[in-house]
């Protein structure tokens, strides 16, 4: 199925009394992609993972989900699977119950369902504390058990929202290395809501970022970060008894820089004015400084990563 | 638009979700929950009340079928109370763990998810009822009333506590918290044992009579009671029973349909 479109929507829209929390959204996601999910806290991308596994109701707009139309609610919830944000847990059952119960809730017959539950344990590792009551699990152990049990039902789209949520860098790294280990083995298409860029760029895809209910940048990682992060700041490393000689070069030259703050005093930083490339702002910068005989010991093009692209689409800088 | 990849369908073989569930909130309420605690309280309740009527009886303060009638009213009234206790919980306690979005994404209608915690929260009833029945007994034996007390209690318990467990999971299903849930829920309970309360002349006068039998729980054990003193055969006063079915049917009718509808609400935990 490649080249198939796992998600689509079109015009979806939701609204809690008279707050706009997703307007107008239009999705493509290709089967078999990893998609970054991203946004600030409010951008609404729970409510859009509600709205695509047919919790919520949309106010407007369509969606398919694996090729089922959204009029078919109960057709999408066999094919999709969920890692909601901040899932509770039953603290009386052990992780092979809960699992079990789950997978019997999807059709299973019991013993079917124990088998799926041990083979889904141990694909996340835990299968030596299937048997203890969930209650005794770390967070990360938690966040292991919900993707199991996002995997329950064999899906073909599994959203997991925010599954690094509240765990140390180490155990946010074991998830997304699970997250995308299950993506592979299973050959599924997810759709991966967190606020670990760095995870993103190494893990996803595919990266969509939202915005207050919009989408405000999508495509590749590289795509999104060259579009959305054009470098504008950028640093030139001079001899510090040359810095006063290089500002003033640059000044003549109409370019806005200023002397390097707190113990940089061998930098000067400069701002890439709106309109120019930034190669070109590089070129032009470093011609000048060395046409005057300021040697130039470093040249720093400040931006250009997911976080910068992130931040300036959000508006959160 | 894709089309539709058809995986095989693994719901062929599984048993019905109303059951499924229903098993798996049984295991929660009487092996990991407080099903045995609640049971517990309900019988050191009935034994002291036993000792007490018993006690009474043995000084000639109260005639034998009185006795009969007076433990029979307590075990059905506080049997009762234990649905609609587990049943008040049954979605709101979802929704305050955080356990309702992981039920809600399964494709099991609601439905069947309301009718499985239902038969659940009725088992506390069915256990209530079991633990009263050697206490009747021991009441009864000589005036030829623990039948009628056993089978009448069985019927009019179980049509209060249709009632109960579908009243408790509407409001369980229509407010947020957990804590909302039960005081709601008591507090209509408590209103509905008023009428029994109030003086004779008023139970008496028509509109004092119309309120009771309005009133599934008085109606109920005005029914018990006549059964059981008055030594009435059960269909001599049927018109008692006519509120609790019809409390019982349209509970379970307005619960199945406010049950359809469960949903999150806005800036809920999942």
């Amino acid at each position: 199925m490649a080249g198939a479109l796992a998600l689509e929507a079109g015009g979806l829209q939701k609204s809690y009394g008279g707050v706009l929390a997703v307007a107008s959204l239009d999705l493509e996601v290709e089967t078999g992609t990893i998609l970054g999910f991203l946004g600030p806290n409010g951008a609404g991308k729970t409510t859009v993972i509600r709205m695509l596994s047919t919790i919520l109701r949309p106010d407007a707009g369509w969606f398919t989900v694996a090729g089922v139309p959204h009029s078919r609610p109960l057709e999408i919830r066999r094919r999709v699977g969920v890692l909601p944000e901040s899932a509770g847990y039953p603290s009386g059952q052990t992780g092979e119950e809960w699992l079990t119960f789950h997978a019997e809730l999807f059709g299973l017959p019991r013993g079917a369902a124990r088998t799926t539950a041990r083979r889904l344990l141990a694909e996340v590792g835990l299968a030596e504390r299937g048997g203890s009551l969930v209650s005794g699990y770390s967070r990360g152990m938690r966040q292991r058990l919900g993707i199991a049990r996002a995997l329950v039902n064999d899906p073909q789209v599994v959203f997991l929202d925010e599954p690094t949520l509240g765990l140390d860098p180490a155990g946010q790294l074991q998830v997304l290395e699970l997250v995308t280990r299950v993506a592979h083995q299973h050959g599924v298409t997810v759709v991966l809501s967190t606020h670990v860029l760095a995870g993103v760029e190494r893990d996803c895809d595919r990266v969509l970022i939202l915005n207050r209910g919009r989408v405000v940048e999508q495509g590749t990682v590289v795509e999104v970060s060259r579009r959305a992060a054009t470098p504008r700041r950028g640093v030139v490393e001079v001899p510090a008894e040359l810095r006063d000689r290089a500002l003033e070069v640059l000044a003549a030259g109409k370019v806005d820089a200023v002397a390097g703050g707190g113990d940089h005093r061998d930098e000067v930083e400069l701002r890439i004015p709106a309109g120019m490339a930034p190669e070109t702002a590089a070129t032009m910068v470093l011609g000048r400084l060395l046409d005057a005989g300021v040697p130039v010991l470093g040249f720093t093009l400040e931006g250009g990563r997911l976080s910068d692209a992130f931040l300036a689409v959000t508006g959160d800088v | 638009m894709a089309a539709v990849e058809v995986r095989p369908a693994a719901a062929a073989a599984g048993r019905r979700a109303w059951l499924v569930v229903t098993e798996q909130e049984l295991r929660d309420l009487w092996l990991a929950g407080r099903g045995l605690a609640l049971l517990f309280a309900y019988t050191v309740l009935l034994s002291v009340t036993s000792y007490l009527v018993a006690a009474n009886q043995a000084l000639n303060f109260l005639e034998q079928r009185e006795a009969v009638s007076l433990t029979l009213q307590i075990a059905v009234a506080v049997g009762v109370l234990l649905v609609l206790l587990g049943a008040a919980d049954a979605v709101s306690g979802e929704r305050e763990r955080g356990t309702l979005e992981s039920l809600l994404l399964t494709p099991v209608p609601r439905r069947a998810l309301i009718v499985g915690k239902g038969v659940a929260a009725m088992s506390l009833w069915v256990a209530a009822w079991a633990v009263s029945i050697p206490y009747i007994w021991y009441l009864g034996r000589g005036v030829g009333a623990v039948r009628v007390a056993v089978v009448s209690g069985l019927v009019v318990g179980s049509l209060l506590a249709l009632f109960l467990a579908a009243y408790g999971l509407i409001v369980s299903t229509l407010v947020r918290s957990n804590r909302l849930s039960l005081s709601v829920s008591l507090f209509a309970l408590l209103a509905l044992y008023a009428p029994t309360q109030m003086p004779t002349a008023v139970q008496t006068s028509w509109i004092g009579d119309l309120l009771i039998r309005a009133d599934p729980i008085a109606a109920g054990l005005r029914y018990l009671g006549r059964l059981i003193v008055n030594a009435h055969t059960p269909g001599q006063d049927a018109g008692w029973l006519v509120g609790p079915v019809v409390a019982a049917v349209a509970a379970v009718a307005v619960a199945l349909a406010v049950g359809g509808q469960l949903t999150l609400r806005s800036g809920e935990r999942s």
